[in-house]
């Protein structure tokens, strides 16, 4: 029975944090600009409430509760998904070029990784919603890490009230899909533990969303940036790319007439 | 536990990592547009590889070890390695900048080309490994200067990096003569 007290008080807590979390984004006017967003918490609260109330009336064991956890879960991950991509195209979105060529780098990325995910369960159809809501977290968690990356190779600025939100989706993720992995092994014992576990993580995430939208809120705008025209472009492009296929013939010369030598 | 639970973990934490390492500040704080241009306009260390060629060739020292000034044969050579050492650092850094140059390209272009981008990306690499290797050799391999085998491999060595260096140097010429033009471009577009 601890466990279970555990989880509900983790579970009440959770909820008003969320509930937070909603107050100041509508205080601090954030619909506006991510409104994805205060729609993911606006469905986790809801979720929140929707659960609690089937638990009470059916049970927690009730398939009722089952069909109905899992079912707002799968529109949860849905809504989380779009407030990933939200931060993802306010981030990359102002420079066309690059976002035009991560977007579709990193979309490909998510979907392989979503892909191998559900390959590599193939074995376990009686943990299919698990392991659907492993590779959806997986997937998501590989499109923030590749975004960070785009934005670190190019130097890209990026808000702090951006940059939490996703550090707080990424940890999230990555600690679905080890929380998942584990429960999938443990399954009889971890049971109460690993929706404990889950709420924790979650918990902590919303402490760094809280965090961020208290202290970066206010300084969460972007400056436009120019654009080349699509023919500039090209040529300087072309132009560089031809030096370095020859600088890359020279590379391949120097070393056969090495080899050659000895 | 089964191997795809583990791998699975195993890539989760890789993530975590991977975004530990993304996020943090970068140590190299990135130039601004009119930061490149001006540093593109001063004088260029590749224009000194003759110079940098000619102190590392072993006849250029063979004079003082054939008339006993060995201790002066060391010094002079370390001389010249750490000047070796110092050149090869400050191409690595105008390869730096030529790279910033493209990002800022890449930022203002309206299209960018994955496999453009990939293909710098792949040169980067490739050049920071010569560097690194050829920094290498020099420290290493330059120690022994006695052995004219070591040192005409390390000649070859050192040409073929040099050259490799030098003509990836050469691309700051284009970014150095578009660059007023785009920036030109965007003023007028501006106004």
């Amino acid at each position: 029975m601890a466990p279970l007290l555990l989880r509900n008080l983790s579970w009440a807590l959770t909820t008003l944090l969320e509930v937070v979390l909603l107050s100041y984004l509508v205080r601090k006017k954030l619909y506006r600009s991510h409104p994805a967003f205060l729609t993911y918490v606006l469905l986790a609260i809801t979720q929140s409430v929707i659960v609690a109330t089937t638990y009470q009336m059916e049970g927690a064991r009730s398939d009722a509760a089952y069909n109905i956890a899992w079912g707002t879960q799968a529109v949860l991950v849905c809504a989380r998904w779009l407030a990933v991509m939200e931060i993802a195209k306010k981030t990359l979105a102002t420079y066309s070029g690059i976002w035009a060529m991560a977007s579709r780098l990193l979309l490909g990325t998510g979907a392989c990784v979503f892909v191998y995910a559900i390959v590599a369960s193939r074995l376990h159809w009686n943990l299919a919603i698990l392991n659907a809501d492993r590779a959806v977290e997986f997937g998501t968690a590989g499109f923030i890490v590749g975004m960070f990356l785009f934005v670190r190779y190019y130097g890209i600025a990026m808000p702090p009230f951006d940059r939490m939100l996703a550090i707080g989706f990424c940890l999230y993720s990555c600690f679905v899909v080890i929380n998942d992995s584990i429960y999938e092994n443990w399954l009889r014992f971890a049971g109460p533990l690993w929706s404990y576990m889950d709420l924790v993580t979650y918990m902590a995430s919303l402490v760094l969303w809280i965090t961020a939208v208290r202290n970066y809120a206010e300084a969460n705008h972007r400056v436009a940036q120019p654009e080349l025209t699509p023919e500039r472009y090209a040529e300087l492009s072309q132009k560089l790319n031809s030096r370095l296929l020859l600088l890359n013939h020279r590379l391949d010369h120097l070393f056969r007439s090495e080899d050659s030598r000895s | 536990m089964n191997l795809f639970l583990i791998l699975f973990i195993a890539l989760a934490v890789l993530l975590v990592l991977l975004l530990a390492w993304a996020v943090r500040p970068p140590k190299r704080t990135l130039v601004s547009q009119e930061d490149i241009i001006e540093a593109l306009c001063e004088k260029r260390h590749y224009a000194r590889l003759p110079q940098i060629l000619q102190c590392l060739r072993p006849e250029d020292t063979d004079f003082l070890h054939s008339r006993g000034y060995d201790n002066l044969v060391v010094r002079v050579r370390r001389e010249r390695k750490g000047i070796a050492l110092d050149y090869l650092r400050y191409l690595e850094q105008e390869y730096q900048l030529l790279l910033d140059a493209t990002r800022i390209l890449a930022k203002v272009a309206p299209e960018v080309s994955a496999l453009d981008e990939f293909q710098r990306f792949r040169l980067n690499l490739r050049f920071l490994l010569y560097c690194r290797y050829l920094r290498w050799r020099l420290r290493l391999g330059l120690s022994p200067w006695t052995i004219f085998g070591i040192l005409g491999d390390m000649e070859g060595d050192i040409t073929l990096r040099l050259e490799a260096a030098t003509t990836s140097i050469g691309e700051r010429a284009a970014i150095a003569s578009e660059f007023p033009l785009f920036l030109q471009n965007r003023r007028d577009g501006s106004q």
